[in-house]
């Protein structure tokens, strides 16, 4: 579940009509706008290239953004970029070291940052604890393993005070223990205030963690809402995976878009597909109709309770495939 | 009270370059081109030039030699960075694209700087003395600053348009190579050299680097060296706009 505390007045964030390209061709970002209050927990959910690291580095000040407004804690990313990276913080989805030990990549940063020599150790202590980092706190970052970066890479931004934090992917390559951990780590520095933005694949880290998200696909948001809101909008429906084989797999999907209308969201990959419906005896009696109509056999069928990336899954494809929602 | 981000920059650089293994080349590769290429090159007798051992005469060559291991060093953080990630990640820190680019020149600087004065040292220890005066020293360091802001900048010039690792370094080890030999670090310019080797000589900048801090060092210097430290500084500056511009246009990361 999000995290539900009282949200204050004034937006940390606001993006009006976003866009970007990076090759004046294709646009990453295409009409973005939404706001994130102060400490929310704010999920930005999507496939790859979807623009989720474009509007990650777009309210970093990393890009300057070919049209729209973007206003980052009330200042302007173009002309007050210094002022903005100054209270934020920021974990990349590439990694970022210097070619020194963990300890010397935490104190380096502590002193990019100017934090005090006193604070900066006990921080860069409490920090190697919190993430489990002390068996290997002596070797050099780009030693360990593709988890182990990711822990100092995510441990170290917390080196520094920040007003929000962005994080992109953060706990990709982190066991589940220790994904927990990070997530819990971040819950309490949201308690003490900190706004936090987030970018994850991973829809229960978005369960857990976010107080809305918004999903993002081909530089646009489809879909942005709490979870509560969109649970209950697709909780009580179900979802039905069906695979077939023999016969044209292609006219029987048609065919049973065709026949669903808005009474199913269809997503298909080769011969098998999911189907978000209300009722699946309805469909269920279709789509037996329609593989005896249409010549293909039924070589798998299913049906299961909705889950989040049901739900996000029909909301990526929705607009591209067939069926409506 | 925390550091102007300029110094905190540089401390990182600092930190991060002075490794033993990057000391070793930095001071311990020139020290030892000190020892025993001025050692063994005296042994075939004749020496330097103006009655001076061959070792006297290279010292001044191999501080002037230190302004191209400080460029490679500039050079050399920014590629990283930029392939490592730290680049990205220290734009979207409270520094500026130009403080970053400050604080590479500044630390190429130093380092040169220092890398001459530890081969002074080395020097001392081996010669006994140093003619070297106060005046001199002051041209010296002069000389240093504008030869490491002028090679700082042809290497970040490479770092910031060479992505592949293995070009970076072939360019850097050829770089370093012509530069070097192709200048008076090592010997002085001669009639006798072939005419395509004297015009590398000629325009080669580490020549001008090393007769500058040479004659200052000897205590020798003439109205010739005042022209010389003027278009050390005229392509000094021109390099570092160059540089500049090609830093400013390039990505901030190689991924």
């Amino acid at each position: 579940m999000g995290i539900s505390k009282p949200l204050m007045e004034t937006p940390a964030i606001v993006l009006n009509q976003l866009r970007h390209t990076y090759d004046g061709k294709r646009f990453a970002l295409d009409g973005v706008s939404f706001e994130v209050r102060k400490g929310e927990v704010f999920g930005l959910l999507g496939k790859n290239g979807a623009g989720k690291t474009t509007l990650i580095k777009a309210m970093t000040t990393l890009i300057r953004p070919t049209s729209g407004s973007l206003s980052i804690l009330g200042r302007d990313p173009v002309r007050q970029g210094k002022e903005i990276r100054n209270r934020i913080g920021v974990v990349q989805q590439s990694e970022s070291f210097d070619f020194t030990s963990v300890e010397g990549n935490f104190d380096i940063y502590g002193v990019l940052w100017g934090v005090p020599k006193d604070l900066r150790q006990r921080r860069r202590e409490e920090l190697i604890e919190r993430f489990e980092l002390g068996e290997f706190r002596k070797q050099r970052s780009f030693d360990l393993s593709g988890g182990q970066q990711r822990r100092v890479q995510v441990a170290r931004e917390f080196m520094h005070d920040m007003e929000i934090l962005f994080l992109d992917e953060p706990t990709v390559g982190l066991d589940v223990i220790m994904r927990r951990k990070l997530l819990d780590s971040i819950k309490e520095e949201v308690r003490g205030g900190l706004t936090v933005v987030f970018t994850t694949h991973n829809l229960e880290e978005a369960d857990y963690l976010c107080d809305r998200v918004a999903v993002v696909d081909s530089g646009k948001i489809l879909v942005l809402d709490t979870l509560e809101n969109l649970k209950r909008l697709y909780g009580g429906k179900k979802t039905i995976e069906v695979t077939v084989g023999g016969g044209d797999a292609g006219r029987f999907y048609d065919a049973l878009a065709h026949s669903l209308g808005s009474e199913a969201t269809l997503k298909r990959e080769g011969n098998s597909a999911l189907l978000l419906v209300q009722d699946p005896r309805v469909v269920l009696s279709k789509i037996t109709e329609l593989a005896g109509a249409t010549g293909v056999q039924l070589e798998w069928l299913n049906i299961r309770k909705n889950t989040l990336e049901d739900v996000f899954l029909s909301t990526v494809s929705g607009e591209a495939e067939h069926g409506t929602s | 009270m925390a550091l102007p981000n300029l110094l905190r920059l540089m401390y990182r650089n600092f930190r991060v370059n002075t490794d033993p293994g990057s000391l070793v080349i930095l001071i311990g590769l020139p020290a030892l081109y000190l020892v025993f290429f001025g050692f063994g090159f005296s042994s075939l007798g004749g020496g330097g030039t103006k009655g001076t051992s061959y070792l006297s005469f290279l010292t001044p060559g191999i501080m002037a030699f230190q302004v191209v291991m400080a460029g490679t060093v500039g050079g050399s953080i920014l590629w990283a960075d930029r392939r490592w990630g730290m680049l990205a990640q220290l734009l979207v820190s409270p520094f500026t694209r130009l403080e970053y680019l400050l604080g590479i020149m500044l630390t190429s600087v130093l380092m040169g700087i220092a890398g001459a004065f530890t081969m002074l040292v080395v020097a001392l220890a081996l010669l006994g003395s140093v003619p070297v005066g106060g005046f001199g020293l002051g041209i010296i360091v002069v000389t240093l600053i504008l030869g490491s802001i002028l090679f700082g900048s042809a290497m970040l010039f490479i770092s910031a348009l060479v992505k592949s690792s293995n070009a970076y370094n072939s360019i850097q080890v050829l770089m370093i190579f012509i530069v070097n030999f192709a200048s008076t670090v090592f010997y002085p310019d001669s009639p006798s050299l072939p005419l395509p080797i004297q015009v590398l000589f000629a325009v080669n900048p580490l020549t001008y680097v090393a007769d500058i801090v040479r004659d200052s060092y000897f205590g020798l210097l003439t109205v010739t060296d005042a022209y010389r430290l003027l278009l050390l500084t005229v392509e000094a500056v021109v390099l570092l706009y160059v540089a500049t511009r090609a830093y400013m246009r390039s990505d901030v990361s190689m991924k």
